[in-house]
């Protein structure tokens, strides 16, 4: 087994080209070392792109550019990140422990596609959009289009992912991430749950994005509930009825953490909650508070 | 100098430990040692038909491969004979050991390890206590009835996948129900816990001259050497086990694990020999909390006594007897200790399944037998309408009460006491008030361990003070704090002048390891003898060099001086320096075990642990909210009274106070190997297997009660085992409280949880229509 080091974009592009399945991308390792202990992956080289600095830049302007080597320790803490999307800096506080969420990338989080990706729900309902790059070519793919299976994106063996893009709430917006774990931190998500609503003057619901993790092989945007909401005023029954379009759209499975049933029942009172927060974040950030 | 015991003394390892100095056992090694890894069983249950090493012996670096015809056949074990060193050919449960391979790297034996190809026929696992009794069961071990109980013990009734049963049946059980206003039944279940230190098992060995030598980090080197001794067929004596700082252990560091199997590698190949656990195998292999199913039955009047009661116990003790053929008894001392109560039957039978062999667990078996029966309690409570702590206060044991082996607490009346005493830190009334929350109570009678121990103390020409003892310091503090401050009141030096030894079992008197709280108690006591004797020496000693009778002689303040002349003195130093040449070493050796309590052998049969020896005396409340979606639990406060005899150093008794609730709460709430039906477990990693953290922790408010013991050193009794023996108990009562509905099985899920609510929604729907 091979380590190599990429000192820039291009060269770990190339070696992608040469490498294409032997190759796995190395950033903070904290899925890729387990999986390689665990003898999951056996690739043949290691690229580490941990040195790509211009990877690790985040830039707040009309919408959001978060560099795909930003780790979550930094999305827990940037204020830029707290500023413009809130449900990403509560997700990402809640991935792991300090030490590992220092190491950790929100591209690795990516291109993991765990289940149980806590920062994906977020990045979904902020719209987010990803960058691949491959020796020559580039070409950007929604959030929810990369992620096609349990672990599974369509990152093709020789890109890259090179940024990701995402909308900032604007006023009138109010954002949340609820997560559901068996202990209060060092968690993985039973059920993860972002929502995004804004809402105009009079609290009818112009826009809503609702995404979560953990009950799907892979984390989604939930439109059929998006629908339900949009236009309402989140009266009771709204909600109730989009809680039970949310179960209905998940597809959970029984494991050692929870039972699918469990993971059913639980969601629509996160979503409620989920509501109630987003609600009061939007009128909040309308009065500019 | 002012005495250290009653003071919270620093621990002098907490540096070592705190900075990652100390060397562990895992850390340390034998010069030119190799390293071991072993081969083990992917499955429960099955036959090995082909062991093929062929391609194994030819991987790198690989020195040999060890099968289980070059080891010792015969079968030893704790109490029963009854586990081979290899399954060969029959396994019994998952990760059972197979083979082994030597390698001159850990990575190397481990790789080649997996290269072994081994041929199985695997037959359907029986997972669980229910399948292993069920009517036509397979037996777990065909030729059970040819395993002999190791040397010394007479043997018990044993049948089929029953490796021990206890029954204590008094007459009268019967007819004393049938005088009963109200009979309640309850069945409990308690999953398995894995004890989960940081440093995982491991063990160094080398043989030299027809020796072994086997270091290790252990709570119980004694047992190390005996249990290695009788797994390879030698004599105790031709073993030497030497102990290293203990990352960690909660009683899965009493038995052997690794250390047979270092021993006869390093003797087969003639060279140091390393085994080091991964965590993946420690959990598979762990002698973890066993499993047990509870059925309780009680009759109580209207007026609230309890007048008759059966409580069963099936343990699941795993693919091989270890120690819950001594458990049995337990249920004996929880079923009739805190309360009083009728004419009582307790059956507790310990049964093979496929699955590891459990083991020792801090608060063995306590944790959920009373769990049991104080869910029970508040249960006969509820069905004649009275408040859960008014009937408890009103069935309370008294000072001279006796359990049901006929042993008599001569001082029950603390009990009370414990409860006072958790009234003025929170009144009852005042907690789990307001939606969603409640309030749990619960009280435990517990052991101080019993078993002997033995110390030199040895005063050096410097004046410091030698502690030699193969008592270990298992991290609670019992070695490092309490034996210390004990040895240093002795002699009036201060506690950073004690040195304390390593274990070593050459070196040292027989210690029967930290087990039970035994420790302060025992060791305090023998290091109190010791003193005594090494005291009267150093006064025969200061009266030769000071040219005065002895009676003349008196030691304060680390000095020996002569009474009413206080100029006419030597320091330590100077006396031990004097003494040297003219007189000899100053030393001298106390030991102390204690004497095994009045109790009627006859009131069962099947007892093998039949006395609950210096008993203390506990009271947990619990107050916690659920949340009525999620079904998570969070604990709010959490109260304890426990009763101590003397707090040698409180701030350590307060440690071991918030750290057995931490893991009493993981029990309750979190931590769980649940066994799958192919004899699995479920969870296979630290990260699947989940304990609570600090932020699922309260700070635990608690109460030191002193009632000093005779016996103990200062009157010191067991402290550190018994707070996470109320905790299951306690918080399960307040998520019942707090849901109104049943609360039947630990760890509780959020799932348990909200079935308690709908439960208890159900109950209100049924009263209404």
């Amino acid at each position: 087994m091979e380590f190599r080091s990429a000192e820039s974009v291009d060269e770990a592009l190339a070696w992608l080209t040469e490498l294409g399945d032997e190759a796995q991308v190395l950033a903070g390792g904290t899925d890729v070392m387990l999986q390689h202990m665990r003898r999951e992956i056996t690739p043949s080289v290691f690229l580490h792109i941990g040195r790509l600095d211009t990877l690790r830049e985040i830039t707040a302007n009309d919408g959001m550019s978060i560099g795909p080597l930003i780790s979550h320790r930094t999305l827990a803490t940037d204020p830029r990140i707290a500023r413009s999307m809130p449900a990403l800096t509560e997700a990402a506080e809640t991935v792991g422990s300090w030490q590992t969420q220092e190491v950790g990338t929100v591209g690795g989080n990516l291109c993991n596609a765990s289940p149980a990706a806590d920062t994906v729900p977020p990045l979904l309902v902020a719209g987010a959009v990803v960058e691949l790059s491959s020796t020559g070519h580039r070409r950007n793919m929604p959030l929810d289009e990369f992620l096609v299976g349990r672990r599974s994106t369509a990152r093709r063996s020789t890109e890259l992912l090179t940024g990701i893009s995402a909308d900032a709430v604007s006023p009138g917006t109010g954002e949340t991430y609820l997560k559901v774990g068996r202990r209060s931190a060092m968690e993985v998500a039973i059920v993860g749950l972002a929502v995004r609503l804004t809402v105009d003057p009079d609290d009818t619901v112009t826009s809503a994005r609702v995404a979560v993790c953990s009950v799907a092989p892979h984390p989604y945007r939930a439109t059929a509930v998006e629908l339900i909401l949009e236009g309402s005023h989140m009266e009771p029954d709204v909600i109730a009825e989009a809680g039970r379009a949310l179960t209905a759209s998940a597809s959970p499975i029984d494991d050692a953490r929870a039972s699918a049933d469990y993971r059913g029942r639980v969601m629509p009172h996160l979503l409620e909650r989920a509501i109630g927060a987003c609600l009061h974040r939007a009128r909040a950030g309308r009065k500019g508070l | 100098m002012t005495p250290s015991v009653g003071r919270s003394v620093p621990r002098p390892d907490a540096d070592p430990k705190v900075r990652g100095t100390a060397v562990y056992g895992v850390d340390f090694e034998i010069a030119g040692t190799m390293f071991a890894s072993l081969v083990r069983s992917p499955v429960a249950a099955g036959r090995v038909v082909g062991l093929d090493t062929t391609a194994a012996a030819a991987m790198p670096g690989v020195r040999a491969v060890i099968t289980p015809d070059q080891a010792p056949a015969h079968r030893s074990g704790l109490g029963l004979s009854d586990q081979p060193l290899f399954a060969s050919p029959y396994i019994s449960y998952e990760g059972e050991p197979l083979a082994g391979v030597v390698a001159n790297t850990l990575e190397n034996a481990r790789q080649a390890a997996r290269a072994v190809l081994v041929d199985i026929e695997e037959v359907p696992a029986i997972a669980d206590v229910g399948a292993a009794l069920a009517d036509g069961a397979r037996f777990i071990h065909t030729d059970w009835a040819s395993f002999t109980p190791v040397p010394g013990l007479p043997d018990w009734r044993r049948y089929g996948n029953v490796c021990g049963e206890l029954i204590s049946d008094p007459g009268g059980v019967d007819e004393a129900f049938e005088l009963a206003d109200l009979v309640i039944e309850d069945r409990f279940e308690a999953g398995r816990q894995y004890q989960a230190y940081l440093e995982p098992k491991s063990a160094s060995a080398v043989y030299e001259s027809g020796r072994y030598t086997i270091h290790v980090s252990h709570q119980y080197p004694f047992n190390v050497r005996d249990r290695t001794a009788r797994a390879l067929g030698v004599r105790p004596s031709d073993i030497r086990v030497v102990g290293h700082h203990i990352g960690g252990g909660f009683g899965a560091r009493l038995d052997v694990s690794l250390e047979p199997y270092a021993g006869l590698f390093a003797r087969l190949i003639g060279a140091p020999v390393k085994l080091v656990n991964d965590r993946v195998e420690d959990m598979l292999s762990c002698n973890s909390r066993e499993s047990a199913v509870i059925k309780v039955r009680s009759g109580v009047t209207r007026d609230g006594r309890i007048v008759a009661r059966e409580y069963l116990c099936d343990m699941d003790s795993g693919a091989y007897a270890t120690d819950t053929v001594f458990l049995i008894s337990i249920p004996m001392f929880v079923a009739g200790s805190v309360y009083q109560v009728g004419p009582t039957r307790v059956v507790a039978r310990a049964v093979y399944t496929n699955t590891a062999p459990s083991g020792a667990f801090r608060g063995v078996s306590g944790t959920y037998l009373y769990f049991a029966l104080e869910r029970h309690t508040d249960n006969l409570a509820r069905a004649i309408g009275m408040d859960r702590r008014d009937f408890r206060m009103r069935n309370l044991m008294t000072d001279g009460q006796s359990m049901l082996n006929g042993q008599v607490l001569s001082d029950a009346g603390i009990l009370e006491t414990a409860f006072d005493a958790v009234e003025e830190m929170a009144p009852w009334a005042s907690l789990g008030v307001g939606p969603n929350r409640g309030v749990g109570i619960a009280a435990t009678v517990w052991l101080t361990n019993p078993a002997p121990g033995q110390v030199t103390l040895k005063l050096n020409e410097d004046g410091t003070l030698g502690v030699i003892t193969a008592a270990t310091e298992n991290g609670s503090g019992a070695v490092a704090m309490g034996v210390r401050q004990i040895a240093a009141d002795e002699l009036g030096v201060d506690p950073s002048d004690v040195i304390l030894t390593m274990p070593d079992t050459d070196g040292q008197g027989f210690d029967a390891g930290s087990q039970g709280s035994r420790t302060t108690h025992i060791v305090g006591r023998a290091v109190r003898e010791a003193g005594a004797d090494l005291r009267r020496q150093i006064v025969e000693a200061g009266a030769q060099l000071l040219e005065e009778s002895t009676e003349d002689i008196e030691i304060t303040d680390g000095m020996v001086r002569v009474k009413g002349r206080p100029h006419r003195r030597l320091s330590l130093a100077d006396l031990a320096k004097g003494a040297m040449f003219r007189r000899g070493p100053l030393a001298a050796t106390g030991s102390y075990a204690t004497p095994i309590p009045k109790y009627d052998p006859e009131s069962a049969t099947g007892m093998l642990f039949p006395t609950f020896p210096t008993p203390t005396y506990h009271v947990h409340v619990a107050e916690v909210e659920v949340d009525p979606h999620t079904g998570q639990v969070t604990v709010l406060r959490y109260l304890v009274a426990q009763e101590v005899g003397r707090a040698i150093n409180p701030q350590g008794i307060l440690g071991q106070i918030q750290g057995g609730v931490a893991q009493g709460i993981g029990h309750a709430l979190y931590e769980t190997l649940e066994v799958g039906a192919d004899g699995r477990y479920r969870q296979r990693s630290l990260e699947a297997y989940r304990m609570p953290i600090a932020p699922d922790v309260p700070r635990v408010e608690a109460a030191l009660l002193e009632h000093p013991d005779e016996a103990g050193p200062y009157g010191a009794k067991g402290t550190a085992e018994p707070p996470i023996v109320p905790v299951a108990a306690a918080i399960a009562n307040a998520i019942a409280d707090a849901t109104g509905g049943s609360i039947n099985r630990v760890p509780i899920t959020p799932e348990d949880v909200l079935e308690a609510l709908d439960g208890a929604q159900d109950q209100i729907r049924g009263e209404e229509e």
